[in-house]
């Protein structure tokens, strides 16, 4: 038998050309005769446009064109609507206001695009920024979740009643039941702060029509290359097969690169064919923050219905989703946050609803963890809250109402962002909660160090939190698998990789049906000319559906190669063994065909064939599973906090993680890592903050903290557990959000313990020194 | 944001009124003023630069005077626009007589920056400002004294303006020793506001 390579920690076959600097990123591409494009973006949150004078910087020297809304004519139209609305949630309200590529009439958040500048060169592009003109008759600001839709607040989309932008109420068994039997009501009004996708490289697009061919080619550093190319040939009125869409090597993505529609592929592409000149648009990191979406911001009013023993009966929230001046991503970060707020535990009864409001704000889309950690944060924050009232420790009231490996597979009756009712696949909820307290010493900790530590007037705190990881959500994703001539294999696909290590881990699913070496198998993603089927990178749903599809397609090749190679060598197929490229007869080593000859073989090029007989040695497949299959972990956190300066350090953190089977255990602890450190700056450094006009204060990184490497605590303690998934053959489940999720909710329930003032109850996802710092001497005064 | 503030100037109440007489003494209190015309009785343009740590670029705007009770008190609605962003704001500036001979410049305002002003600029915003207006202050109080000082000799006034040179040496000190309160300042204030109301009040006064 073959060694496999799946569940090895392989060392990724993409690193050497990232780490000596071989690798080409969007704005390393450079092309004869190419044009710069700068994107004048409003300073104000909330008008009319009064006056768009251009006429000043087209003279500027250097400036080719510049287009306004009312330049493109009849081109300019919002773009669709790029997740549909809940339809299949009876009785919501959903009010589709998609984006608009260039803003016309009315500027609607403070950076939204009003103008397009093209220039022989940046420089000069941006220079002529600062001589268009524009004026608003400005409108009031609307910023506040709740105000927003009160009477009388300014409208941001005047065809409408309200700002409301959706009301999607789900409910499982009755709330009205659950409170009345209940023992012990707790309410808590939590809110969730705003915070960036941050990927390390902004956006940018490259647009190059080839006018002898009649085809646009397109390098994106989108996270959806299909779902991209399809709207621009839309848009264009080409066929798909004309606009040829590419990645480049992509340096993070972190959810915000899945939009399309938005100026950088509405307009350049738009803009190439018309000047028939390559044109480059590449985002600088302040244009990031005010012009690439971001996420969270809710307000949640929660409540938790129990018993005196701590048996939840039921749990109600009603949250208001800021979903910015439009909602082109339909309502998958809310949806996930009812599916993500009381799937860990037996709640009987669940009433969930979500008020989506617009505000004057940058447009919201999901970002790494998307809606979960809203609703982990809300359930984790009502158990500590409900312990507090009951007298019991925060452990104990998990592992009261924590669901059982028997309950799988579990109907939770809450439709989610794939519109369909959510079902936890299978896990042992309580075996991680067991491990993450087992690791960290939780028992110990509160019985005996942290009386210790008091006693020296130390406050340190501990905190353990649960999370489930819904992954792998549909529609589908499909690969091609190709044999060479030279026995080297190719693995055509349409996903897209922004760090994932795709290159590797693809390979890995590859080689084991083939025999082939990893290094010997290469990965094409991203790009339409090659292969042109699927969806795009969200949802932590790579692994589990291009790697399924990938790994279905592996085993048709196989078919293949083993049919050739059995009338080759005159063996029955099962007498056959794959391995080190070749296919050869178990028991006679030296009977054997290469790969590459087969493939060869495949491909005759006089004669006759057989009749259906289909050429090369590939094969496609596609997948798509019923439902998303749902990771899950327990996070453990020590924290230490300086009672004079309300400065936190993590002293200690322990997360238990069940991702399926892990393709490859190294890069499912660097996603752990990474989703940690994500996690980390949310609760403590990251904010996007708006002042009262919606201005956005924190748009550089002078102000938008990312925590460090020295912000980190010493090491990641990280348990796995493999449970594989019964939706797909490798039973994966999604990773990338793991780490983020719970981490919020952890750090405030040990910050908590940490300072053991009472009635002191962190109510945000957010804290800093002086946030901290108040809450203790508010607490201390109450 | 709203804004407060107030400064004590050592001379009587018409001498500070008459100071604002001279346009040249308050341009040289605020460094970065190019240009300012009038256009009709109570409304002027300006041109001027702006930087605020790494935001910078030229503004310019407009104002009116509303309300103006000479020498007692005045309030302005104005606003600008440039490369930097935008501001928009309105200020009520009133002078009070002291009894021991000061005069009492009060101000109050809400103002609305925004652009690259406030999404970069608003960490250095605080304290250039606090600096700036700092050493605003400490000219127009030289100025003052250097006007009274001629009236009393008969003298031609000997002030010599800061250049603006000078003027940067004095906040870049401040910005590096961090200029944590000031007398004057009594809430937030912003270096915007503040150039918009003096320069408002030059050609209140020189009109």
């Amino acid at each position: 038998m073959a060694e496999k390579n799946v569940q090895k920690s392989l060392k990724r076959n993409e690193d050497p050309r990232l780490l000596v600097g071989k690798t080409t990123f969007i704005d390393d591409i450079d092309l004869p005769g190419m044009l710069h494009v700068a994107i004048k973006r409003s300073d104000y949150s909330h008008g009319r446009i009064v006056k768009l004078d251009v006429e000043e910087a087209r003279k500027l020297p250097g400036v080719v064109a510049i287009y306004t809304a009312e330049d493109l004519g009849d081109y300019w139209r919002p773009g669709p609507l790029q997740v549909p609305p809940p339809t299949a949630i009876k009785g919501s309200v959903f009010h589709a206001r998609p984006l608009e590529c260039i803003a016309k009439n009315k500027v609607r958040f403070s950076g939204e695009p009003v103008a397009v500048v093209v220039a022989e060169s940046r420089y000069i592009a941006e220079d002529a920024l600062d001589h268009i003109i524009l004026d608003v008759e400005t409108l009031d600001y609307v910023g506040d979740l709740e105000k927003a839709i009160e009477p009388g607040a300014a409208l941001i989309h005047e065809d409408l009643d309200s700002n409301l932008a959706a009301d999607v109420v789900q409910e499982v068994g009755s709330w009205e039941k659950a409170v009345a039997e209940a023992d012990l009501v707790v309410k808590r009004r939590l809110e969730v702060n705003r915070v960036a996708g941050g990927a390390m490289e902004n956006r940018g697009f490259v647009a190059q029509w080839d006018e002898n061919l009649q085809v646009l080619n397109c390098w994106a550093t989108t996270q959806g290359p299909i779902p991209m190319r399809n709207s621009i040939a839309n848009y264009l009125g080409l066929m798909e097969n004309q606009v040829r869409l590419m990645n480049p090597a992509i340096g993070g993505g972190f959810g915000p690169k899945i939009m399309s529609s938005q100026i950088d592929d509405v307009v350049i592409p738009w803009i190439a064919i018309k000047l028939k000149r390559p044109v480059k648009w590449f985002e600088d990191r302040r244009e990031n923050f005010l012009g690439t979406t971001s996420e969270r911001d809710q307000v949640h009013y929660a409540e938790i219905a129990l018993k005196k023993d701590g048996t939840i009966l039921g749990v109600k929230d009603v949250m208001y989703h800021n979903t910015g001046a439009y909602n082109p991503y339909g309502m998958t970060v809310p949806l996930n946050t009812q599916t993500h707020t009381v799937s860990n535990y037996r709640v009987p009864n669940f009433f969930t609803e979500i008020k989506m409001v617009f505000t004057n704000q940058m447009v919201v889309t999901p970002v790494r963890g998307a809606g979960r950690s809203q609703g982990v944060f809300v359930m984790e924050r009502l158990l500590d809250a409900a312990a507090k009232e009951l007298g019991m420790d925060v452990v104990e009231i998990r592992r009261k109402n924590i669901l059982s490996p028997e309950e799988f597979p579990l109907r939770t009756g809450v439709i989610g962002q794939d519109f369909v009712e959510g079902v936890l696949d299978n896990g042992n909820y309580p075996a991680a909660l067991e491990k993450t307290v087992e690791t960290i010493g939780y028992e110990k900790f509160k019985s005996e160090i942290q009386p210790k530590l008091r006693a020296e007037g130390k406050n340190v705190g501990i905190g353990i939190c649960m999370f489930t990881e819904g992954t792998a959500v549909g529609p589908y994703e499909g690969a091609k698998v190709m044999v060479g001539v030279t026995g080297k294999v190719t693995v055509f696909t349409a996903y897209s990789n922004q760090g994932q290590g795709h290159y590797t881990t693809f390979a890995q699913v590859a080689a084991d049906q083939l025999g082939v070496n990893v290094k010997d198998i290469n990965v094409v993603i991203g790009d339409t000319g090659q292969w042109q089927w699927g969806v795009g990178a969200f949802a932590s749903r790579g692994m589990t559906l291009v790697g399924t599809a990938i790994h279905n397609a592996s085993l048709k090749v196989r078919q293949k190669a083993l049919g050739l190679a059995s009338k080759v060598l005159n063996t029955p197929e099962d007498e056959l063994e794959m391995q080190d490229g070749v296919v050869r007869v178990a028991d006679m080593p030296e009977k054997f065909v290469t790969l590459g000859e087969l493939a060869q073989r495949s491909n005759p090029t006089r004669g006759t064939v057989e009749e259906g007989m289909e050429p090369g040695l590939e094969a496609a497949s596609y997948y798509g599973p019923p439902h998303g299959a749902t990771g899950y972990g327990c996070l453990g956190m020590i924290i230490s906090v300086d009672a004079e300066t309300a400065k936190p350090k993590i002293e200690r953190l322990v997360m238990t993680d069940d991702c399926g089977t892990p393709v490859n255990p190294m890069i499912v602890d660097g996603q752990l890592h990474g989703g940690l450190q994500m996690g980390i700056g949310e609760a403590f450094y990251e904010n996007l903050v708006y002042d009262d006009y919606g201005q956005l204060l924190s748009a550089s990184f002078m102000d938008y903290l990312f925590p460090q490497a020295s912000d980190m605590p010493d090491k990641f303690e990280i348990n796995h557990m493999v449970t594989p998934s019964p939706l797909n053959p490798l039973g994966i489940k999604g990773v990338g959000e793991a780490g983020v999720i719970a981490t919020p909710a952890c750090f405030m329930q040990a910050l908590e313990d940490a300072l053991n003032i009472k009635g002191m109850e962190i109510v945000e996802s957010s804290i800093s020194p002086s946030k901290l710092y108040h809450y203790m001497e508010k607490a201390k005064s109450a | 944001m709203k804004i407060e503030g107030s400064h004590v100037f050592n001379g009587p109440r018409e001498a500070v009124w008459e100071m604002f007489y001279d346009p040249n003494v308050l341009t040289s209190a605020l460094p970065g003023a190019q240009k300012v015309e009038q256009v009709s009785e109570n409304e002027y343009k300006f041109d001027m630069n702006v930087r605020v740590g790494p935001v910078s670029g030229a503004f310019s705007g407009g104002m009116t005077l509303e309300d103006a009770v000479e020498p007692e008190k005045v309030t302005i609605k104005g606003g600008g626009k440039g490369a930097p962003g935008f501001l928009d704001g309105v200020g009520n500036v009133r002078f009070v007589e002291q009894d021991d001979g000061t005069t009492l410049m009060e101000y109050d305002g809400e103002v609305n920056i925004g652009g690259a002003l406030a999404s970069v600029g608003q960490r250095m915003i605080d304290s250039v400002s606090k600096s700036m207006i700092k050493t605003g202050f400490a000219t127009l109080d030289k100025a003052l004294a250097a006007r009274l000082a001629a009236k009393e000799t008969g003298e031609e006034v000997k002030f010599e303006a800061p250049t603006e040179t000078e003027f940067a040496k004095e906040v870049a000190k401040d910005m590096v020793g961090g200029v944590t309160s000031s007398a004057e300042v009594k809430l937030v204030l912003y270096i915007v506001p503040l150039i918009l109301i003096l320069v408002l009040l030059s050609f209140l006064f020189g009109r």
